[in-house]
Parts: C-alpha cells; structure tokens; sequence
C-alpha cells in the first residue's frame, strides 16, 4: 500500500513510518516545510517521499493526497495554548479531511487519545472499553482533551458524509525512548523531585513500537473500517511498579512525594465546589487540582486491548521490561533495511 | 436601557475570545454571528459564546444578518477591504490593531465610514487598564504635575516560538511595514500620545533585526521623540526578559510607572511628610504596593484576568456611547494622530 503519514517527524509518527517500512508500504512522510529530513534515519529509504506542507494550510494538501491508498493522521498539537492546539489539531484535521475528498482518498486511519473519555462519569476500577462515555464537559479538561474531542468529532463527521472508511484508534499513553515519564505517574517538580498522585492504579500505557505496529495494522485490515479501537499493552503495571522500574534506569534517581489519591481527589472537588460556588467559576487551578483533570491521569481503572487484539490480530511484541531496555539500550530503534517484502491484508 | 446592539464578528484567532467573552455576557450586544473562513473554527466560537449563526463568507453574513456592529478580528493585511465592506453594508466597525498599515490607507478607510456615517474604532485597549487609568488619574489631578516625558517599553519574546517565530507558516504581520513590531506599535503609540498629545519635531528611530535572518525584517525598535520640551522614548526588544509592557509618565512633580503584563503601581512624588521624609515614605507606601502587587497578580492569574483587561471596558463604553447615539470613546483624532505618528516612525527621514 501507500500510505500517507501525517505527523511523520513526531515521537510516534517516525515509529510508524519504520513499522510501515518494515511492513513493505510505500510511505509518503508529511513533514513541514522547514523541518530538516536529513536527520531521520529513514529519509533515504526508497520506498519514502515526502510532502512538505503544513496542515494548517490548505495550499498543496490535494496534491500531497493524491495517488495515496490511505492517510495514517497522526499530526496533533501537543502543547500551546488553546489556539495553537486548535490550530495544530482541529483546523489540520479540517484541511485534512478537505483535501482527503477532493482527492478522491476515503481510507482513514485517525489517531485519537484516551483523553476524548468522561472519567468523572465511570466509577473506580471500571473496564474502560470502547464504548465508555466521550467527555461530556470538555471545558472541564486540558486543551489537548478539548481539540482532540472536537478533531474526533471532524472525523465521525468525514465518515458519515462521505461515506469515508474510517478507523479511529486511541492509544493510552504513549512511552519509549527519551518520553519514559508519563503523565499518569504525577507531576515533574523539577528534574528529581517528582509528585506521584496514587501507587496502584493501572496506568493505560502503549510502549511506542507495539503502538506503531497496531496502527499500520490497522491500515491494513479491512476489519477495522468502522472500528474504533483502543490501543494499550497487555499486563499494564500500576504507578509503583513503573515507577520503580523508571528510578533504576535514572543516573540520578529522583526523589518521590507520594500522595494519597484519595486525598487528592477530595480536595480537588473541595477546590471545585470552592470555584463554582463563591468564585462563580472564573478561577483557573492548575490540572492536578481539577476533578476532571485529575482523574483522567489517575483514576484507578482497568484497560482491556481485547477488541483491537481481535480485530487487528495484533499482539504487542515487547513486554515492559523489553521496552525499558529497549529504550535505555543504544540499539538504533528506527533502522529500517531498504528491502522488504510487502504484506498482504 | 436601549435595545441590544446586534453583533457579528470576522475572525475567530486568539483575541477573538477576549472580544466573544464580552459579546456573550453583555447585555449591550446581542452575538448574532461569527465568521470564519474555517468552518470548525466559526462553530466552536459559536457554540463557546452562543452565537446564533456561523458563516464562512462575511459578505454573506452581512447580507443575511444585518449586523449593527461587527468586530474585524482578522490580520491586518485583510482590515481595510472587509472594514470597507462593512460600514457600506451600514455596520459600525470595532477594528484590532493597526487598522490599516499606512496612514493614507487609515484616512480613506475614514472618509468611507464618515460617506457611510458609521463609526470606525480602533482597539486601543491598554488605555482602559487599571494602571493607566490611575496614572491618568494622577496626571488629570495634579499629583505628578505637568508630564514632561513618557517611556512606553515592551519586551516580547517573539523570536523563541510562537506565532511570529513559526517558519513554516510566515505571520502576514511579517509583510507590515514595521514587520512584527507593527503587531505591537499601535499600542505603544497610543501609550504615548495619551500622555503627550502633542506634535514632536524632531524624531529619531532606530530599527533593528538583531537576531538576523529573513523572516524577521525588525526585532527591535528605540526611538526618541521631542515636541518642544517635552521627550518620548518608544522602545521595543525581543531581546531582553523578562516580558513586560513598561509605562512611565514624569512629570514636574513626581513621576508614576506600571508593567502591564504584571501589573503594579509605583508613584514617586512629594508627600505630605515633607522634603526630608518624602522619599521615605514614597520607599514605604511603594514597597507596601508591590508586595500588594504580588498577591493581587497570583490571584489575577488564577481568575483568568488577563492584561486584556482594558478591552472589556473600551467594549462597554464604546457599546454603550454607540446604544446612546453617542461618539464611541476612541476618536477620529486618537487613531489618526496614532498612525500619524507610527509612520513617522517609519519614515526614512528618521531614521538612525
């Protein structure tokens, strides 16, 4: 296949285009016009080109789409304010999915995130599948969450009017080389002094390789047209056990403040009755002291990778302790040989 | 009190949400529509701040909606022909900074809106925050005595991301005469002239890149200004931190200064303690203020009160004076002389 991958610069984006590679596709990189190819391993594999534009413009978009199979769209703005998430997110997707139609190409893979759920609304140690509630209140979560809901929105919308085959995969949090920190451990103080909000919930985590495979997975089968999937590894360890593993690869250790959840929940929804009722909600307090930002990073859950397991026939290949040696070895993670043979669906 | 105003806005980019907040709760205007040439973007402003309608094509939305104000919150490049279009469809215009690029382009968009007899106001919002209307207090009531001179200085980081620093999508501000100092002068300016209104002679800008490369045509500006006896300093850095919007009114007396970003008060004049314990007591009564300051300004961060402060009150008197019949708060006066006077700047002529 050939496949265009949005987003192909990112801490994701470069995996998937390798897993791609890997898998025998063509892949068409979208890289922004200033960015410097030259310094990915991968720029003079044979099967990529590149297409240099911005998605927050609609100037070269069609032709960039042309002649594809199918989009993977992974491009998102991570960080910014509200405007330049929307920007980066929600209009890139729009331009997206513009030019996706005039050039004829209606095969989708979106990358979505577990923040588009309503934690506030599922009790503890829930299962969150699928088909768990979509966060009902975004202006009660990060920005992120907020142009994530509405790019998912752009693209149920792209679905139903042209009849487009659409996959929307949410990962969890995503961890490899160089991103092992999360945020659903707690909150960098500084660079060794951490706040770690709760011991034993599950963390929903995707080691970057066993991501990249699932979603060029799910490129390829035609069972996962329609599908939306959640992407997490099999026997996810809680904060403590990741935690721990995380300290002993540290030069340096850093020091933790544990902080019951509990207790941090509580007062958070003392702050948010505090807010709502005498300050008239005008105030503004930092995540971990928003009920609905809070939980979406520490509520104790459970996560299940069953329906993507089932219909992508997708195993993730490297365990935690894998991916912790993975990413703290020198191997080049992102080598890709020239040659490889393509897979059929 | 009279009926609403009906209410449109062009442009739904970052300051839009300043100019929607205050559209939405209001009781002078009513958000009848928001325009934006991306769908999604016209939506959620809608949807955020309960607009009736969304458009993508503003002529239409004129034509459909009728609006009896709309706010042009689109780059300045685009200002002058929509700005147009608007008071001939018989729309008052609330314009962001600069109206237009060039004080030529300013006198015929005026001429079209005195043809149309509609308004046409410039943002000149900093003039509406707290400080500078208690500086203004301090000038209209004697405590600094005649204002001898006026320091209007910002330091913004805009070579370290950000909007103007993105490579691959060039701001259109890049392409003003000022390049992305244009975004900021009028501002400046009006600083200035609210303080000095008067005509300076002689004038000496000094416009730098300092930072090099091509994307950028200025990052820095100093310049002097002298009418008669009295002397301005305009600066601007994108070099030094941290961010600050520094304003400082002397006069005979004493002088006053603030920081807009962060906002205090300081004033330093005779006090009733006399000559000897005046300084004194200025040290105490300042320093009392400044740690006020500091705890007023955490919470204002955590209110969400932004330095745009001023726009909410230059919207409700200019709403209010539009609602009477009344001439809106900003003059044909304040943004002619402003732009008079940013293109003196530029002028090669005063140039250092």
């Amino acid at each position: 296949m050939k496949l265009l991958i949005t987003g192909a610069s990112g801490f994701l984006g470069q995996y998937v285009v390798v897993e791609a590679l890997r898998r025998g596709h063509q892949v068409r990189a979208v890289v922004r016009p200033s960015g410097d190819v030259t310094r990915y391993t991968w720029h003079d594999h044979p099967s990529v080109e590149f297409a240099r534009v911005d998605l927050r413009c609609q100037e070269g978009l069609t032709s960039a789409i042309e002649g594809v199979d199918a989009v993977i769209h992974l491009a998102a703005a991570k960080a910014g304010d509200f405007y330049t998430q929307f920007a980066g997110t929600v209009i890139a997707t729009e331009n997206l999915l513009r030019a996706m139609v005039e050039a004829k190409v209606l095969r989708l893979v979106a990358i979505s995130t577990f923040s588009v759920y309503d934690y506030v609304k599922m009790e503890n140690n829930t299962l969150v599948t699928e088909d768990a509630p979509i966060e009902s209140n975004p202006l009660e979560r990060d920005e992120y969450a907020q142009t994530k809901l509405i790019q998912e929105q752009l693209v149920r919308e792209f679905e139903n009017t042209h009849q487009a085959l659409v996959t929307i995969i949410r990962p969890g949090m995503v961890y490899g080389r160089d991103y092992l920190w999360n945020a659903c451990l707690g909150a960098e103080l500084t660079d060794t002094l951490w706040l770690r909000i709760g011991a034993r919930a599950t963390m929903p985590i995707t080691y970057v390789e066993n991501c990249a495979t699932a979603i060029v997975l799910a490129s390829e089968k035609e069972a996962a047209i329609a599908q939306t999937l959640n992407v997490v590894d099999d026997n996810l360890p809680t904060q403590r056990e990741f935690a721990k593993k995380l300290l002993k690869r540290m030069t340096v250790p850093a020091k933790l403040i544990p902080v019951n959840w509990a207790l941090m929940n509580s007062l958070t929804w003392v702050l948010w009755y505090y807010n709502k009722i005498i300050l008239k909600g005008q105030a503004k307090f930092p995540g971990i002291f928003v009920p609905a930002k809070l939980q979406a990073r520490f509520k104790p859950l459970q996560y299940t990778n069953a329906h993507a397991k089932e219909i992508l026939g997708w195993t993730p290949k490297y365990s935690l302790d894998d991916a912790f040696e993975r990413s703290s070895s020198d191997a080049d993670l992102l080598a890709v040989s020239p040659q490889a043979s393509p897979v059929s669906a | 009190m009279a009926m609403a105003l009906r209410a449109a806005v062009i442009g739904t980019g970052v300051i839009s949400k300043e100019h929607l907040s205050f559209l939405n709760t209001s009781a002078r205007s009513q958000l009848v529509a928001v325009c934006d040439l991306s769908k999604i973007s016209a939506q959620y402003a809608a949807q955020r701040y309960q607009a009736q309608a969304t458009f993508a094509d503003y002529r239409q939305m004129l034509t459909e909606v009728k609006p009896d104000v709309v706010h042009i919150l689109t780059p300045p490049h685009t200002h002058k022909w929509i700005a147009k279009d608007c008071l001939e469809a018989g729309a008052h215009v609330i314009c962001e900074k600069p109206l237009t690029p060039t004080h030529e382009e300013f006198r015929e968009l005026w001429a079209i809106a005195q043809k149309c007899d509609r308004y046409l106001i410039e943002d000149h919002n900093y003039r509406y925050n707290e400080p500078i209307l208690a500086i203004e207090k301090f000038v209209t009531d004697g405590t600094l005595g005649e204002v001898q001179e006026v320091e209007v200085r910002m330091a913004l980081n805009v070579r370290s991301g950000g909007a103007f620093a993105d490579e691959n999508i060039p701001n259109p501000v890049h392409k003003l005469p000022a390049g992305v100092i244009h975004d900021v002068i009028t501002h400046l300016v009006y600083l200035t002239l609210r303080f000095l209104p008067v005509e300076f002679e002689r004038i000496s800008a000094a416009w730098s890149n300092h930072g090099g490369g091509t994307l950028f045509k200025y990052d820095d500006l100093d310049a002097v200004l002298i009418g008669g006896s009295k002397h301005a300093r305009i600066r601007f850095s994108a070099h030094t931190l941290p961010e600050c919007f520094d304003v400082i009114v002397r006069g005979s007396r004493g002088y006053a200064q603030t920081d807009l970003f962060q906002p205090y008060l300081r004033c330093v004049v005779p006090r009733k303690a006399g000559k000897q314990l005046s300084p004194l007591v200025n040290h105490y009564i300042n320093g009392s203020n400044l740690v006020k300051a500091s705890v007023g300004n955490f919470s204002r961060k955590i209110m969400q009160r932004t330095p745009y402060e001023g726009l909410q009150r230059l919207l409700d008197e200019t709403y209010t004076a539009l609602q009477n019949g009344n001439p809106p708060p900003i003059t044909f006066e304040d943004m002619d002389h402003t732009s008079r006077l940013v293109e003196a700047l530029l002028a090669e002529g005063n140039r250092v």
